[in-house]
């Protein structure tokens, strides 16, 4: 699109951007996703990772990080500071918040040039794209941060914690690899707790790695949600889990 | 034995009413149609679910008897039964796939993988190791039967939900699925990996009625002997067959069978006969046999008869499908979204600032400037 890469100086106004608050994970939206991940052009998002001049034979970069519902992006620009080498993308659902992200980032690396090339937004359906995206044990961070709560119980099927999504989960981060989750709704951090805790492929960080944890202290603040919930005086609470290894013959 | 089993649903224990269902939710009425059945790999077993949210099993040796009713909390849309015999998976129209013991013929159902959308079909693999899920969305999963929280592969591809999906018996590593995207695609399922697309277009568009005609598959039946896939399509009249050149990994066309009416399903028999049902009552029931590499029909065989005569004089039990809905319509996605709207209108948007901003190209920015600043979202 001609007009947004124009756009490229000047940071994006989220008064343009704004749209309801929930969007429904279930329903069909007019997404652009690959059919596969291998046709995925990561390249795209990813130019400054993908030189034109590369040798050949060098392994393509890959995506290690994903910011699930990543909202504005605040942990994406975050973690183009602290990890500058490492890809990551937040997948983002509603359109206009997803474009305000791409749009703020394209802002960013004008400002810098050759800063936060490392990170990008893509709008899709996290409950149902990360197959078309993600290989198998590609990921080794997952971020979870404010998800939306959807208290009523005939909601529940929208959380972005179920036991069908932590499958998944499992099957996007190598073992060792991480999930943090931050929310501010108690409820939710319960449900959160339960679910990867009854999962066999999910254990909680154990405490002294936890408090190692270098990402953790700034988690609860890092994005707009948490902000918001620090203005309005909600307690964030945080946990981390882990993917344990592969149940024997998992691996092809 | 002549005589055939009969077994009427409608006077099948029902769930009490009100009684709420494992899931805590109130049952709907439903009807006593019959929406998925399966035999177990020896034929030892058979089990069907309905419309009624039950699931019945029956032993087929030495005499069909019913062994067990019991009740699925989701209306299901396909099952299987394990080569041991031991377990029936039921997939149904939340996502779920739930395992019913067979050896405790009265035990509740346990959850033991879901999907995001509804399933289409569930298969298992030769050796029960590997459980394969089809979905509404694009989606086949391949599942450790035995810890299907693992996820051993995505088959990813098809553009459209994933309708049948058959892992091939004499082929234990090859899956043949098929979608609303007309295509039959055969994979490496363990890893994932496409081997094969036949677009059915191609092969069955000369024969289409519409242009932007839609192969649908329905119906996939598969013979060892020889190798050959008949399929039938949603709405269309004709059986097509395929051979599998398993050494190339590829479906080879082979040629079709017009039929006068409606397709409602199709199986092989391990020797290479071919079943159809049709939708006519005159004719109900075709068998067509391979000689020198043609189908042809066979008329005069004592089973076709009596069976023909059969189904005949039970018409009434068909008779309420004669003319059904495609079931396969609605499942395309009919995609809502207000997205092009909004980027044309941000489109406009951007083109006017750009004039804007080039008429003020030589007032004082600074006032802008700042505007910006404090918009941009704080970290
Ligand atoms: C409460 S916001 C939190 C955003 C961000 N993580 C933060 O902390 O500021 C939740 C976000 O998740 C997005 N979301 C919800 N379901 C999603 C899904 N299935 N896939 C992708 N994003 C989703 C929502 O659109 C929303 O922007």
């Amino acid at each position: 699109m001609a007009a947004e890469e124009e756009e490229a100086a000047a940071p994006p106004q989220k008064r343009f951007y704004r749209q309801r608050a929930h969007s429904n994970p279930l329903a069909d939206h007019t997404l652009s996703y690959p059919s596969r991940p291998q046709d995925m052009d990561w390249a795209a998002l990813f130019p400054s990772f993908f030189p034109p001049d590369a040798a050949p034979g060098t392994a393509p970069a890959r995506v290690e990080f994903v910011d699930v519902g990543c909202g504005y992006g605040g942990l994406l620009v975050a973690l183009a500071e602290r990890f500058p080498q490492t890809l990551a993308v937040g997948l983002e659902l509603r359109g206009k918040v997803a474009a305000f992200t791409r749009a703020r980032i394209r802002a960013l690396r004008a400002a810098r040039p050759g800063a936060y090339g490392n990170v990008a937004c893509v709008r899709a359906n996290a409950m149902k794209h990360l197959p078309h995206f993600f290989r198998r044990a590609q990921l080794s961070k997952l971020f979870l941060l404010f998800p939306d709560p959807h208290f009523k119980r005939t909601k529940h099927k929208w959380r972005i914690v179920s036991p069908a999504m932590l499958a998944e989960y499992g099957y996007v981060l190598r073992p060792g690899g991480l999930v943090y989750t931050v929310t501010d709704v108690p409820e939710l951090h319960q449900w959160m707790l339960r679910h990867f805790g009854e999962h066999p492929l999910f254990e909680a960080l154990p405490p002294a790695q936890l408090a190692a944890e270098p990402l953790l202290p700034l988690l609860p603040s890092v994005t707009e949600e948490g902000q918001r919930a620090r203005r309005a005086g909600r307690a964030p609470n945080s946990a981390v889990f882990r993917r344990r290894p592969d149940p024997p013959a998992a691996a092809p | 034995d002549e005589s055939l089993f009969v077994y009427d649903c409608s006077s099948a224990e029902k769930q009490p009413l009100g009684e709420k269902g494992q899931d805590g939710k109130g049952t709907d009425k439903g009807s006593d149609d019959i929406l998925a059945f399966a035999f177990s790999p020896s034929g030892d077993y058979f089990a069907l679910t309905d419309d009624n949210k039950r699931l019945i099993l029956f032993r087929t040796k030495p005499s069909w008897e019913c062994v067990s009713v019991r009740f699925v909390n989701r209306r299901c849309t396909s099952l299987v039964i394990t080569a041991a015999e031991d377990k029936i998976f039921v997939a149904d129209k939340s996502g779920d796939v739930y395992s019913y013991s067979i050896t405790e013929p009265q035990a509740d159902g346990k959850l033991e993988l879901g999907h995001v959308s509804l399933l289409l079909d569930v298969a298992l693999s030769a050796d029960d190791r590997y459980i394969l899920t089809a979905d509404r969305d694009e989606k086949i999963r391949v599942s450790l039967t035995k810890a299907p929280y693992s996820i051993v592969s995505y088959c990813m591809g098809h553009r459209e939900f994933v309708s049948k999906i058959l892992v091939i018996p004499n082929c234990p590593d090859l899956l043949l699925s098929a979608s609303g995207d007309s295509t039959l695609r055969l994979w490496e399922y363990k890893s994932g990996e496409e081997v094969h697309c036949c677009q059915l277009s191609t092969i069955c568009g000369p024969q289409a009625t519409k242009p932007d005609q839609k192969f649908t598959v329905s119906r996939i039946t598969y013979c060892c002997q020889g190798g050959y896939v008949a399929i039938l399509c949603d709405s269309i009249p004709t059986v097509y067959i395929f051979q599998l050149d398993a050494t190339a990994r590829q479906l080879v066309y082979k040629e079709q069978i017009s039929l006068k009416h409606k397709g409602w399903d199709i199986a092989f028999e391990e020797m290479g006969d071919l079943w159809i049902l049709q939708e006519d009552k005159e004719a109900p029931l075709l068998l067509y046999r391979a000689c020198d590499g043609q189908w042809k029909a066979v008329t005069d065989d004592k089973g076709l008869q009596k069976m023909s005569k059969y189904i005949q004089d039970n018409w009434t039990v068909f008779e309420g499908f004669v003319g059904a809905e495609s079931y396969y319509s609605h499942l395309y996605k009919a995609s809502f979204d207000n997205m092009d709207e909004y980027l044309q209108r941000k489109e406009e948007r951007l083109q006017q600032q750009k004039k804007k901003k080039q008429d003020l190209q030589h007032a004082s920015s600074g006032q802008a400037k700042k505007k910006m600043k404090a918009e941009e979202p704080s970290l």
